[in-house]
């Protein structure tokens, strides 16, 4: 399974040595700005900066394509939808339905951030361990209970994962074969409640083991942190670049997008 | 289910985070060390539950089982979904990082509702399939729910988004079905198998009773 955000953490790179704190704060930062923009030369500015972190981290391309892949799923009934359904006049019809640029368009530059966003996300939890991005979270003032849900979540996910696998040989082997019927829909009834059984029954016994190792609500760590001018540096990049491209499409340089096409 | 990043526009995605920190502050009152591996444990559940998908003749549809969540942990629901959501967001864009707060409380606030429709039951004395019938209830208002919340998102970020809307309230509906009869089955099963896993059952949680 390629959930493991962190696979590719190990490679060298200028975005992996950056302190995880400054890189989440900064790369939110732009991927906040991006979610925002309006206009779509001003996004597809944002997803060139964002091909360009990416680029830098080595993190290789099949990796990232699959977060891409998800995007494409979600994201493919707007083109079908917002052209044919976009209120106002239409350009022409197409097999008797109208056709409107500006939805579009739209359907574009709902795309083009998407896709922008996603990268950056890879390039920030990509590029650190998981467990060393959650911690940085945690000094960054996010929620202790939140941070260590966080990692007890993110660690079950692969256990269950395995026992889903497990389980469903255990089916096929009986002859078990999925359709769209009543006694499916049952039998994954059944097999949910399984699932939640054993998995609950597991994870009591990890966590008697962690009560009786001295786990008291507490997440102690050997991670330190150490910000150095470089790292400001690289967040001051990114810091200027997302100002930028926010400002350029502020200032509506590329307004005439109400008429035109873009 | 989910909504993808660059949608909605900035007012819709800010309500969104802040209904989240409402929503997440009033359902983890008071919430102990202890709960944190169950309630853990009920996200990654509701994390990979979502990728077993069902066909349906062409095409296929996944789970989303808010509902369920909702039935085995009554109002610490809202973190489990949310967890469950960031995560989705940070592992593979499902969603998407911006949206977090829009999607915890469309799939969140569908699992708080389909408690309140679960907790109904001992109102009803109607035997053994009881649980049967809440629980199809309770899998069927989580979807209901979210469904709507998506629509309503969609909706209030523009006109232009009004046959979308619509549209994806109308996918809603194979899914709701489907939720019904497995959140159902389920619950019935757990019934018999495991009873105090549902919540108001007999006891608070599986911690304490093995």
């Amino acid at each position: 399974m390629s959930l493991e955000i962190d696979r590719f953490s190990h490679i060298e790179s200028s975005v992996q040595r950056w302190d995880p704190r400054i890189k989440i704060l900064s790369l939110g930062f732009f991927i906040f700005v991006a979610a925002l923009l309006k206009t779509i030369p001003v996004a597809v500015i944002s997803l060139l900066i964002a091909i360009i972190i990416i680029k830098i981290t080595n993190i290789p391309f099949h990796f990232v394509a699959q977060s891409i892949k998800w995007i494409i799923i979600f994201l493919a009934p707007f083109f079908f939808i917002l052209p044919f359904s976009y209120p106002g006049e239409a350009a022409f019809r197409f097999i008797g339905l109208p056709f409107a640029w500006e939805g579009f368009r739209l359907a574009v530059l709902i795309f083009t951030k998407a896709v922008a966003i996603v990268l950056a996300t890879d390039a920030v939890f990509g590029s650190s361990r998981f467990d060393i991005s959650m911690i940085a979270m945690q000094r960054l003032k996010c929620p202790k209970v939140i941070v260590q849900m966080v990692l007890f979540t993110y660690r079950y996910i692969f256990v269950f994962i395995d026992e889903v696998k497990r389980m469903e040989k255990a089916m096929r082997s009986k002859g078990f074969v999925m359709k769209a019927n009543m006694n499916t829909l049952r039998t994954m009834g059944n097999f949910v409640g399984t699932l939640l059984i054993r998995s609950f029954e597991r994870t009591g016994r990890v966590y008697s083991a962690m009560l009786s190792k001295g786990y008291q609500g507490d997440l102690h760590t050997l991670v330190t942190f150490e910000a150095q001018v470089k790292d400001f540096v690289k967040a001051g990049l990114i810091a200027i670049l997302t100002i930028a491209v926010f400002v350029t499409d502020m200032i509506n340089i590329f307004h005439p997008a109400i008429k035109g096409w873009y | 289910m989910h909504i993808a990043d660059g949608i909605l526009s900035a007012p819709v995605l800010a309500a969104g985070f802040g209904g989240t920190a409402i929503l997440a502050a009033v359902t983890m009152r008071k919430m102990e060390h202890e709960e944190i591996p169950k309630v853990s444990v009920m996200s990654a559940l509701f994390f990979v539950v979502n990728l077993i998908h069902i066909p349906i003749g062409p095409t296929s549809i996944h789970f989303i089982m808010n509902g369920l969540v909702g039935v085995i942990l009554g109002r610490r629901a809202f973190p489990a979904v949310m967890l469950g959501v960031i995560l989705q967001a940070f592992l593979f864009g499902f969603g998407g990082v911006t949206v977090i707060g829009v999607n915890c409380v469309m799939l969140g606030g569908g699992a708080l509702i389909a408690y309140f429709i679960w907790q109904l039951r001992h109102r009803f004395p109607l035997g053994d399939r009881l649980e049967m019938i809440f629980g199809a209830l309770a899998g069927a208002t989580g979807v209901f729910v979210s469904g709507v919340i998506l629509a309503a998102a969609l909706f209030s970020t523009g006109e232009e988004f009004l046959a979308t809307a619509g549209y994806a309230l109308a996918a809603h509906i194979p899914a709701l079905i489907i939720e019904a009869i497995v959140v159902g089955a389920c619950a019935s099963f757990l019934k018999k198998t495991k009873p105090d896993l549902l919540v108001g059952q007999v006891q608070k949680g599986i911690l304490k009773t093995s």
